[in-house]
């Protein structure tokens, strides 16, 4: 039986770069035969029919069109393999190469499943470990569990097949594009590659550079450094050498202090400011120690680690807590009108499964004072001379789970109405709770939010949720006596403790933001408009 | 396909341009390991400074000044007689003194592996340069690019099309000595040209249109400059523009407006036009690559000569002033080197600038007029070359060496120098401000004994109160 080069469509007398089989091989249906390449892309023309290989018709540099023979196989009777695989759903993208001849069940080919794209994160954990080899498993089936920050997540499968292979083992760390294992998956055919990947290319074979090196941009050569206090660094007492070192270690030059003649700042005057911010940890000074106490001595003990929440959590508090010079302001907020409107709105919340807490209105006051207060979803510049002002509205609550405090993010919080809120609180907070948390849910709050009114107390100081400037505690409401029009009445008062970066915020503006607050949940109805 | 493209060719680093700025970006580049295109529209490496530029002009500076002295020496009792120029040989020389320094730079490339396209380059997208060429267009598709594509003299509009209408290029051709030349510009370039040309015999007019020559430095480094000029020179008009200019079988007739302007037109045999460079940042495409031109052809870049686009860089004359080629040069090797991953920068403090004219007059760092402007807290120190025994053994006693110090760390800041050999001079006193040295540092050098070179050191002598060659009151504090 001959197989043919298929239709090319507008193309002819293409070279034949690569022959992937010999004779006597035997191949599946779909198996790929021999690598076209025209100036525009590469294909690979695959078998029509299972079968052995018995004459091979072209080899390479051939330039072939429709039609040519490429080899003749001794076709099998039912060629078909012995366990039929699922074929998935989805055909690569970019297949433009003929279809074959349709209704055959596909052969199997190899492949990898990496870890996806994480972000920011890098070396993050495996912590669970769901399928092992031999598993027949769907595409998007989780395989294993990362855990990253402060969330977990789950790594889905790509393909569909059979796990032939696993690279991972709970306890290691991954990086996005590391693989996760190998799967014997029904075979997703991809024809059309870029030059550039294809093997052998001809193209550019004689013209590389020297070194091999792919001229697809590297699409930042050089590092950021590090923000330099330029006028500093002009006013230095140093030399062009000296410079260039700071340069090199992205000294602040302006910083250094010089032990040489008339102040001059010298090579070692730069390498001990580099060791002495090494040697205290980056925080520029050592804390005073707490003092070790051995609490056996004093009575029976247990030891429990920290959760992998708490250790990471930690030192971002401490950090928050040592770099920012916190000043809390305290309200109260009178909810009653709130109140109402909520309890009346309740109903047709669960009608669609949504629970509409007070915390639902607290996030969406505080997107409206935002709008109008723009320092307060801002932050300080890295360099110190700048403010950022975000001009978007995701806001972060504090979650309190098993594990420890999260704090998931409702992206553009301003474009979502109080059902739009509730319904981002439920599920963010179920996914909270459940520790499967994505990456992506706890990134890019620009304002937080922390409630404890679901379990009491009335004021505290929350810690600033750095680099972020600003942080509203909400605690239990009460009903308390309210002096008006000459007579105590009975309202509903929210307790409001707004921690803020003094840096950025002074107290006056603090206080004008609380009040406006406190302003815009007395009018709790208004806060239930365009809710449908 | 239906286009057959042309040659086809890959690079880590493409370098426009091959200049001073070019093309030691290109061999820096190579030397620390990236693979090199350098694409230049002149068959010649170099660029302006090495081809049309820098030392076609010195050379015949220094002819002129070697016709001078002779002349100088015959009150001396040594007299050589008129000089005989056979303008033919002279042309030939500075041609030979080019030929060699590009002829080197083409051996320089070669030992370096680096790929040299002769043609003229126009970006065509971020990672592609179209290069137009006899032989027809190839196209260099580049990871990274260093944009070094320099200036072009400012073309004056109203000008005839006319032979005798000269650029600076046209005027180091030296295609013939005309009787007389009128110099329109009193810049550096203008008055490099008016040099060679006064002593070549042509009789020499400047026209300047502010009210001063070389207005970027001292009025009083210039005001030895313009003494020997107005003595030698037919003519320098201050203020002064030209408002047309007519062509006439025996000579160009040009009309004058403003302060020093004649009443009637003069004639002229040529008119060398020195206004200026403009930057060639719009014959490049550079709005397919996406980096941004200002309206004067300018690329604005940071620190690490990155411009907007993040992989491609751009130096030299075509990101702004000064216009010279050791600053192009300089940043040539920080854009390298940060294209090779290194944590360059250009940080250099001062930039010398230099007027080979005779007197040289250069300076470096903060002026006076700048230091008064910007309220800087300045001491200042001077040393007059008529108290200078290597200055008047030289026959010359017009020049000076000033310092500028900041008043409070004492550190230098600033230099102006005007006499014979400035330019070399001018060195040493960048180098004190880049080491951060004080006027105690300087005066304390040893310098040799008579050279020009003391000038510095009795000028910080003058500062710090410890001079014995000039007798002078307490050093007052300027600003």
């Amino acid at each position: 039986m001959e197989v043919v080069v298929p239709d090319l469509g507008d193309f002819s007398d293409v070279e034949v770069v690569e022959v992937l089989v010999g004779v006597g091989d035997t191949v599946a249906k779909e198996d790929s035969l021999i690598v076209l390449e025209t100036d525009k892309a590469s294909l690979e023309v695959p078998a029509t029919h299972a079968g052995q290989v018995t004459e091979l018709k072209v080899s390479v540099g051939d330039q072939v069109s429709s039609g040519d023979v490429i080899l003749l196989l001794d076709a099998a009777e039912t060629a078909e393999p012995a366990e039929p695989r699922e074929a998935p759903a989805g055909d690569a993208i970019g297949d433009t190469a003929p279809p074959p001849e349709s209704a055959a069940p596909r052969a199997t080919e190899r492949v990898d499943v990496l870890v996806p794209d994480l972000g920011d994160f890098s070396d993050v954990e495996v912590v669970e470990v769901l399928v092992k080899v031999g598993d027949a498993i769907q595409a998007e089936a989780p395989l294993i569990v990362l855990e990253t920050d402060k969330a977990s997540m789950e790594v889905p499968s790509t393909h569909a097949g059979t796990i032939s292979a696993i690279d991972v083992a709970v306890g290691d760390r991954v990086s996005g594009g590391d693989r996760v294992l190998e799967l014997e998956a029904a075979a997703a055919p991809e024809r059309l590659k870029a030059p550039e990947s294809a093997p052998g290319s001809r193209v550019s074979a004689e013209q590389k550079p020297a070194a091999g090196r792919s001229p697809q941009p590297r699409s930042q050569i050089a590092r950021q450094t590090a923000p330099v206090d330029e006028h500093g660094f002009r006013q230095a007492h140093a030399s062009p050498s000296v410079r260039k070192l700071a340069r090199e270690l992205g000294v602040d030059l302006g910083a250094v202090t010089g032990s040489g003649v008339k102040g001059r700042v010298t090579a070692d005057d730069v390498k001990a400011f580099v060791k002495q911010i090494m040697l205290s940890d980056g925080r520029g000074m050592a804390l005073p120690a707490v003092p070790e106490v051995d609490f056996a001595s004093f009575g029976p003990i247990e030891t429990r680690p920290l959760t992998r929440i708490q250790k990471i959590s930690g030192p971002r508090l401490q950090a928050s807590w040592l770099n920012l010079p916190h000043v809390t302001q305290h309200d109260v907020a009178d909810i009653t009108e709130l109140e109402e409107a909520r309890q009346e709105l309740k109903e047709r919340a669960a009608e669609r499964n949504l629970r509409l807490t007070p915390l639902a209105f607290v996030v969406r006051v505080c997107v409206r004072a935002l709008e109008e207060f723009p320092l307060f979803r801002s932050s300080l510049s890295p360099d110190g001379e700048s403010l950022i002002v975000k001009n978007y509205f995701h806001i972060g609550f504090a979650a309190d789970t098993p594990n420890g405090l999260v704090v998931p993010v409702i992206k553009d919080a301003d474009q979502l109405d109080i059902f739009g809120i509730a319904q981002a609180l439920g599920a963010l907070s179920e996914k909270a709770r459940s520790g499967r948390l994505s990456p992506k849910d706890i990134q890019g709050a620009v304002f937080t939010i922390s409630s404890l009114g679901g379990i009491g107390g009335t004021f505290f100081t929350p810690i600033v949720n750095a680099p972020e400037v600003a942080i509203l505690g909400v605690s239990r409401s009460q009903m308390q006596p309210v002096y008006e029009g000459g007579v105590f009445v009975p309202r509903l008062m929210l307790p409001l403790s707004l921690s803020y970066d003094h840096r950025v915020i002074d107290g006056a503006l603090a206080v004008r933001f609380t009040t406006r607050l406190g302003q815009l949940l007395g009018r709790g109805r208004e806060l239930t408009e365009g809710a449908r | 396909m239906s286009d057959a493209p042309g040659e086809e060719l890959r690079t880590n680093l493409l370098v426009l341009g091959a200049g001073p700025g070019g093309y030691s970006a290109a061999f820096r580049a190579a030397d620390l390991g990236l693979d090199v295109v350098l694409v230049e529209r002149s068959p010649q490496l170099g660029g302006v400074c090495l081809n049309i530029g820098c030392i076609p002009s010195k050379a015949l500076l220094h002819a002129a000044r070697v016709i001078e002295e002779a002349s100088e020496m015959a009150e001396r009792g040594i007299s050589f007689g008129k000089p005989d120029i056979d303008i033919t040989r002279l042309r030939d020389w500075k041609n030979q003194v080019v030929g060699r320094l590009t002829n080197g730079l083409s051996t320089m490339a070669k030992q370096r592996k680096l790929r040299v396209v002769h043609g003229v380059g126009r970006f065509v997208s971020p990672h592609e340069l179209a290069v137009e060429h006899d032989g027809g267009r190839s196209t260099v598709a580049f990871e990274q690019c260093v944009i070094a594509a320099g200036s072009e003299p400012v073309v004056l509009p109203g000008l005839p099309d006319d032979s005798r209408v000269l650029d600076s290029t046209d005027a180091l051709e030296l295609e013939a000595l005309p009787e007389s030349l009128l110099v329109i510009g009193g810049g550096i370039i203008g008055l490099e040209m008016a040099t060679v040309y006064d002593a070549l015999g042509v009789e020499v007019s400047v026209v300047e249109l502010t009210k001063t020559l070389i207005p970027a430095c001292d009025r009083d480094l210039i005001r030895p400059l313009q003494k020997r000029l107005e003595a030698r020179y037919e003519a320098i008009m201050l203020g002064t523009r030209v408002t047309g200019v007519t062509t006439g079988d025996d000579g160009l007739i040009v009309r004058f407006e403003g302060e020093q302007a004649p009443a009637a037109p003069r004639r002229y045999d040529r008119v060398l036009v020195a206004v200026g460079r403009r930057a060639n940042g719009d014959l490049i495409g550079a709005d397919a690559a996406g980096v941004e031109v200002s309206e004067r052809g300018l690329i604005r870049v940071d620190r690490q000569m990155r411009t907007n686009v993040p992989h491609i860089f751009a130096i030299g004359d075509i990101v702004g002033e000064p216009m010279l080629a050791h600053k192009a040069s300089h940043e040539g090797k920080v854009a390298a080197e940060v294209a090779a991953g290194e944590k360059s920068y250009f940080d250099a403090r001062v930039i010398p600038s230099v007027a080979y004219t005779d007197p040289e007059v250069a300076w470096v760092g903060v002026t006076e007029q700048q230091a008064k402007s910007e309220n800087v807290a300045f001491v200042k120190g001077t040393f007059p070359w008529s108290a200078s025994g290597r200055s008047l053994s030289l026959g010359r006693s017009d020049g000076f060496t000033k310092l500028l110090f900041d008043k409070d760390s004492r550190r230098l800041i600033g230099a102006g120098i005007v006499g014979i050999n400035a330019g070399d001079l001018i060195a040493e006193v960048a180098l004190a401000i880049e080491m951060g040295s004080d006027a105690a540092d300087i005066g304390l050098t040893v310098h040799p004994h008579p050279t020009l070179s003391e000038t510095v050191a009795f000028a910080a002598e003058a500062v710090e109160g410890t001079i014995t060659d000039l007798y002078l009151p307490k050093p007052r504090s300027g600003g």
